[in-house]
Order: structure tokens, then sequence, then C-alpha cells
């Protein structure tokens, strides 16, 4: 009966939720950018977890699995769906690779931190950690690290951000697609699980986890475009996206690997593939943002505050991203012509770490549940809000920049 | 218009889709599934593919004029426990929830589909169906049973009493109905007019008053099988109470939607289903803490709650249209749904126990709904060509007919039984046979406006 409750409290407060955050409430300015992005759901997630209500235990938690990689499935289709290569191309190449050589940065300077803490850290849950988990754990948060979201623009004025269009068109678009290469290597977390690397070369392993992943997406792509072959009627299409994406979810959790990945290359073929992606993108964005809250909520449910080494962790976490996000962002000014207009101080407006990072945070914490993932996600979280409240002043201060 | 090329083309597309499908579960049910996110994964490749399928398996019927529920009925099956047990019973029993979410959707667009104005027009033809039909097919199937029973194998060895009981509960089982196959078969084809509308207040009517009937028929039972006693009203209030406060709850959640459609007016689905999910839950919820705290047995019914806000949405509101159009949108996903899952709940083995009495039950109860349909009629005088084909609307059976032979195998055990292996058969032979005799009279009597 439980998981009947948590289904119902987070449905309605996703209803609730949307409205309220998306939907033009307004709030005093100190508290809008907390709204604005959503964060509040991952308190009331933390609220309906096992630290104080325990509406949304562990047992409901695995009863809602199925839910949660239907979620993870529709973000990764989403995701993939910015990439179609016809509209990336209407953007200065100069953009993608600043964006790819941002994003991978970033990743390689908190991965490097990261393990290296985790190499040499003394903390009984770190030390205990076998060495693949090690690699999963640093590659996870320097994955999410990678990844920016844009929401906090909109609590600009209109005239500060017109006064600097260009240089937020530049940001919006690395925010769009910086998380590529971040999740690309986050898929090595699943191809690499310790069980999987256990006894194994990892040659074999490789080969045989991109092998088998390949298959299923390749299948799961010729189903999808044997069912588009003819234009269907709007509520035909909505079943047969809602059904190829459960169908997609359940293909990665019985293969082992993320419905967020797989999904995300499925998104990725069909929006370069079919002539029907406008159709489906509006399906797949009708439901965005209760998807993205419910996901808030599930993964405020996973997040344990039990030592504060973790608050430690997660400012070292932050101070990381935050170096790496200001050093792609200076070094991406001096890649070409078309990019050295802009301030150097760029990694300022590319702070704020929402929604994908978020997913790839949920997606591994259900992917490896353990006690090194609840750590995971919940360093990762608070670095999240900790962004969430600097990102606002750095954006703002980038904005007043001249160059 | 499809031409022919066209459709050949298309069920090549559907062969492939169905290959394909067939090949991907067969690699991916090989894999081992052991640990939870597993078995998650399991169930959502299960629905998945049961959408999937059941979508496909309607279009290829439609292709030969066959309605689009019973191509999902058919998936249902294929997909069950009893054809290629890709879905056990187990999967079928935790795919349950989105069962009971589609059967509330059902009923707010049965409760919305019913018009005061128009249900006043035909009341007195509706009340004389419902009478008419509730009397005569009990009565068949009650003398059927009770003369013919020791024919067959299955209940040759009950006792007289045993077996008088089983004709009064396989008599009042028989009169249930499905209003959501009737919803569902009237949506698709989009039909309107007397006929439509006599068929459904029909339908919708009777589906509330079973459950008076069979409390009757319970207490009977009872009284005949203990040979002492007598009709207990503490039962009958009880019941009373129970189907108020389902009404009640249901206006006040009508009232709600309509101040909902009102103030915020969009995403109207996303609040329908948190209200859809909310009647199941709290009322099983409620029935729970009123027995444990108070001692007290208080059934509410999700399904009449969802109904008589639907009822309440479409008749005393502004918004009656837009809610049914809001409810259309989403209609195919939950056919879908709800009906692969009914189809994957038949029971084959059931069929297969006691297909001769099924058949004769099945043929029997056809003959009482013909009879009282011909009759009521004949009595309102209705145009002849609805009269000939009335009957034709009333065969689908499904989860009610089911839940209330469950309900009796608690109360009777020593013929319970015998009687959900009947009504299990008899149900899978009307839900095969029942919605495509209902589209072929709303096609004769003219009034389906689509295929």
């Amino acid at each position: 009966m439980k998981i009947f409750f948590a289904l119902l409290l987070i449905t309605f407060l996703a209803i609730s939720g949307y409205h309220l955050t998306f939907r033009g409430f307004r709030l005093p300015l100190f508290a809008r950018k907390f709204y604005f992005t959503g964060t509040e759901f991952l308190f009331l997630g933390l609220l309906l977890g096992p630290q104080f209500l325990n509406i949304l235990d562990e047992q409901t938690c695995a009863g809602l699995e199925p839910l949660s990689a239907l979620l993870l499935g529709w973000i990764g289709l989403l995701f993939g769906f910015q990439f179609e290569i016809p509209k990336l191309k209407r953007f200065p190449s100069e953009f993608f690779m600043a964006s790819i050589v941002e994003g991978l940065i970033t990743f390689f300077l908190v991965f490097s931190g990261i393990y290296y803490v985790f190499q040499f850290s003394s903390l009984p849950l770190i030390s205990t950690m076998s060495g693949p988990m090690k690699y999963s754990a640093a590659l996870t948060l320097a994955a999410a690290a990678a990844c920016t979201a844009q929401t906090g623009l909109a609590l600009f004025a209109p005239g500060a951000i017109a006064r600097k269009s260009s240089t937020i068109r530049l940001l919006q678009y690395i925010s769009g697609i910086d998380g590529l290469s971040a999740m690309l290597i986050f898929s090595l977390v699943f191809l690499f699980r310790p069980s999987i690397l256990d006894g194994n070369s990892w040659v074999n392993v490789l080969g045989r986890g991109t092998l088998v992943t390949g298959i299923a997406i390749a299948g799961l792509l010729v189903l999808y475009l044997l069912f588009l072959t003819q234009r269907r009627e709007e509520s035909e299409l909505s079943l047969v996206v809602i059904g190829m994406a459960v169908v997609t979810s359940g293909t990665a959790l019985i293969l082992n690997f993320s419905p967020l990945l797989i999904n995300f290359f499925v998104g990725f073929c069909l929006v370069n593939l079919t002539r029907e992606k406008e159709r489906i993108f509006n399906i797949l964005n009708s439901v965005e943002k209760p998807v993205y809250l419910l996901l808030l909520v599930l993964l405020g449910a996973g997040w344990e505050i039990n030592s504060l080494w973790l608050l430690v962790f997660s400012i070292g976490y932050c101070l990381l991203r935050a170096t790496g996000k200001l050093l792609g962002g200076f070094f991406i000014t001096y890649l070409g012509p078309k990019l050295r207009t802009h301030p150097h101080g760029l990694g300022l407006g590319l702070l704020e770490q929402g929604g994908l990072a978020l997913a790839i945070l949920f997606d591994f914490h259900r992917g490896f549940s353990c006690e090194m993932a609840d750590m995971v996600v919940s360093i990762a979280l608070l670095a999240i809000i900790y962004n969430d409240l600097l990102s606002s002043f750095s954006l703002k201060r980038l904005l007043k920049e001249n160059r | 218009m499809v031409t022919n090329g066209q459709k050949r083309k298309n069920l090549i597309t559907y062969f492939f889709i169905l290959v394909l499908m067939t090949l991907l579960v067969l690699w991916l049910i090989s894999h081992d599934v052991d640990s939870s996110w597993h078995q998650a994964g399991l169930t959502n490749l299960s629905l998945g593919v049961l959408l999937l399928t059941a979508y496909v398996c309607s279009r290829i019927l439609k292709i030969v004029k066959l309605p689009l529920i019973s191509g999902y009925i058919f998936a249902g099956i294929i997909i069950g426990p009893y054809v290629s047990g890709f879905l056990t019973v187990d999967m079928v029993e935790r795919l349950r929830l989105a069962d009971d979410l589609a059967l509330n959707f059902i009923a707010f667009t049965a409760g919305g589909s019913l018009q005061m104005k128009s249900l006043r027009k035909l009341g007195r033809s509706i009340v004389l169906n419902i009478i008419l039909l509730t009397s005569v097919v009990f009565g068949l199937v009650f003398f059927f049973v009770v003369f013919s029973g020791r024919n067959f194998n299955l209940t040759d060895d009950l006792t007289s009493v045993q077996l008088i009981v089983l004709a009064v509960l396989l008599g009042v089982v028989s009169v249930a109905r499905s209003p959501s196959s009737a919803i569902a078969i009237i949506s698709e084809c989009r039909a309107s007019g007397k006929f439509t509308e006599t068929v459904l207040g029909v339908t919708v009517a009777m589906d509330v008053l079973i459950i008076v009937f069979f409390t009757f028929a319970l207490t009977i039972s009872k009284i005949i099988l203990t040979g002492s006693g007598v009709i207990d009203h503490h039962v009958l209030a009880a019941l009373s109470l129970e189907m108020a406060v389902s009404f009640i709850l249901g206006g006040i959640l009508g009232k709600g939607i309509s101040v909902y459609m009102n103030r915020v007016g969009h995403d109207l689905l996303l609040f329908l289903l948190f209200i859809a999910f909310g009647a199941t839950k709290v009322s099983a919820w409620m029935s729970g803490f009123m027995e444990y705290h108070f001692h007290i047995s208080l059934h509410l019914e999700p399904l009449l709650i969802c109904m008589s806000a639907g009822f309440f949405v479409q008749n005393f509101s502004k918004n009656g249209g837009y809610f049914l159009e809001v409810l259309n949108r989403m209609a195919l996903p939950i056919y879908v749904v709800f009906f692969s899952l009914a189809g994957a709940s038949l029971s084959l083995e059931a069929l297969k126990a006691c297909w001769p009495i099924a058949l004769c039950l099945v043929f029997v109860r056809a003959t009482g709904i013909f009879l009282a349909t011909w009759l009521a009629g004949t009595i309102s005088a209705a145009p002849p060509v609805h009269t000939r084909h009335a009957w034709m609307a009333y065969i689908t059976q499904a989860g009610v007919a089911i839940g209330l032979a469950q309900l009796a195998n608690s109360q009777f055990p020593e013929i319970g039984g015998y009687l959900i292996t009947i009504v299990l058969a008899v149900i899978t032979i009307n839900q095969i046979v029942g919605p495509v005799t209902f589209k072929v009279a709303l096609h004769r009597v003219k009034e389906a406006r689509g295929d």
C-alpha cells in the first residue's frame, strides 16, 4: 500500500510543482532561482525518503524501478533529440568543438581530482572500495560535472540578455552539447561494472558490451523505423513512442546497461533518420517537466547526509568543477575566430548543473544501488545546490563583463 | 481510402514488427534475471511489448474490419500466461495498477457520456431493458443450470442444493456486462444516436445494479446452503451506504475537476491521472482503515466514484464537452493497456476444462438477451432494426463478473471453484465474440460514423 501512496504523493507533487515552478508563479527574487530550477523537489524527496518520513523507503523505491527506468529513458530520448545534425550545422563548427573541449576539460580535471582523493583517502567507506568501484564513482561524478544547465538565464532581465545575445547563444549551445562527451564516457561505468569485470579482461568486456548494446540499439531502432514507415495519427504515435520508450528502458535494464544511454543513442539516431522527428519531439517534450520533477523527487529520496565529510567532499567537488568550467571556458575563447569575440570568463556562465547531471546521478544510483552510490549521489546533490546558488551571481557577473 | 496495395504493404510491415519483437524478446529473456533492477526491466519489457503488440494486432484486425479491442484482447491472449507464457500470471498481477488506472479512466468516460437530457428521454426504454434483461437472462440461465447441470462432467458431482446455489450465482453473474468494452467500441465507431445512448445507459446502470443483485443472490444462497437464516438488513444497509458514499465522493471529485478546469484549464490529463489513481488507492486504504479501526466494512467502489465524477462534470458544469475531448485524446493507450491485460487474464485453461457447459451457457445467455431486448424494443415501440440487433450490444462481459465470482468463491468455497472456472470460460468466449457483434450492430443500425 505504501508504494501506491508514495506514487500518489509524488504524482501530486509533480503536477502541483510543475504548475508552481514552471507556470509563472512569482516569488521573492532570492527564492526564485531555487524554485525555478525545481531544486525544492530534491528536498521534498529527501523529506519523503528514509531519512525523514520513510514513505519512499528502499522497498518502495525498488517497486518504483520500472517507473524510474522509464523516466531515465524519456530524458535520454529527449537528450538524443538535441543532436539533429542539420540543426547543429547551422551553428559554426567551432561552437561544437568548443562544447566538446570544454566538457572534456572539466571531465578530466574532476575525474583526476576525485580519483586522487579516492586513492589516498583513509575514510572507511572509500578505503574499502574496490579499484573498479573507485573508477565508476569518479567517472560518474566527473560525467555529472561536465554537464551544464541554462535554466538560470530566464531569471535575467531581457535587456541584459539582449546586450550579450551572441554570448548567451554560445552559452545555450554549449550547455546543450557539453554533456555529450560526458555521457559517452559515462557508458563505460556500465560496461565496466565491477561484477562484469571480475576476472575478465577489459578488452573482452568492452568488446562484448559494445557488441551486445550495439545489437540492442540497432534492433530497437529498426523496430522504431518500422513503426514510422507510415504516418500515424497523433494518439497512435504517442502510443508507439510510449511503448518504445518502455521497451527500450526494459531492454537496457535486462542487459545491465543504462536506460538513459540506450535511449539517448536511439533518440540520436531517430532524430537524424526519421521524418516524424518534430512530432515525436513534441510528444516527448509535452511531459518533460513532470518527468524532470519526478526524477528530482526520486533522487532526493536517495539522498543521505550522514557525515560531515560529505559536506567537505561536496565543496571540494564543487570547486573542482568550477575550476574545470572556468579553465574550459577560458581555453575555448582561443579556439577560433568566432570564439575570440566572447569574454574569457565564459566559464562563469557554465556553472549551473541541472537536468542531465541529475539524470546521470539517478541512473548510477539505480544501477549500482549500494552505499558507495548513495555517497556519490549525496556529494553531487550538495554540489548541485551550491552551484545553483553560485551560478546566478557568476552569470550576472559575466553579463556585466566587457571584452 | 486505403488501397489494397497499401493494405498489403502495411500487413508486411506489421509482420516484420511482430517478428522483430519476438526475436528481441527471445534474446532478452535468455539473459539471467536476478536483481530487482532486472525484474524491473522485465516488467517494463513486458508492458512495452504488450502495448506495441496489441497496437499491431488491432491494426491487422482493422484491415478485416474487426474491432480494435478484439486486437488488443487477442494480443493479450497470445502474450499471456496460457499461450506464449511471456507474461506470467504474476506479471499480469504486477501490472494491475496500470489496469486499475485504465479502468478508472474508462469509468470517467462512461459517466461523462451519460447526458441527463437524453437519459430522461430514453428513461422508459432503459428501465424496461434493465428489468427484462435481468429477469429473462437470470431466469433462463438459472433453469438451464438447475435442469441440465448434471449432464456436464464438471458439475455432475454437486448435490441438488449446491446446484441450485450455483445456478443462482451463475444467473446473476450472467446479467453483468462490460461497460468498458461498450465505451471502447462506441468510441472506436464514433457512434451516436438513440440506439447507442440506450445501450450505454443500460450497460452503465447495470454495472451499478449488478452489485445490489449480487448481494441479494449471496444472501439467498447463504439461506439455501445453510437451510436457515433471514435476509440480513445490515448487509443491505451497508451496501446502500457504500454506494451512497461512492456517489457523493464522485460528486465531490467531479466538482473538483470542474473547478480545476475553470481555474487552471491546462494539463487536465495529468490531473485526471492523479484523481484516477487517488480514487483507486484511497478507496482501498479507506476500506482497510475503517475495518481495522472501527470494525466497519465499507468497500468504496472506485469505478462508481469515477463514473459519478464524470457524470457530474458532464451534467453539472459547462466543461462536459472539453472533458470528454481530453479523455478521448488519451483513449488509445488506455484501451490498449486495459484490454490487452484483460486478454492476458482470460483463462484458456478454464475454457479447456469446461468448454461444453461454457458454450451452452454462452448460447443460453445470448438467447436470454435476445428475448429480453426484443420484448423491450417491441413494448417501447423502438425501430424494428434496433429491436432486431439490440441483443448484439449486450454480449460482452469482463472484470465485474470475475470479481463477483471471486467474491462468491470466498463466501462459498464448496462451489466457488466450479463457479470461477465456468465464469472465466464464459467470459473468455463472450469477450472475444462480444466486441465483434456490438460493432456489427452499430453498423447495422447506422449509428457508426467511423471505422
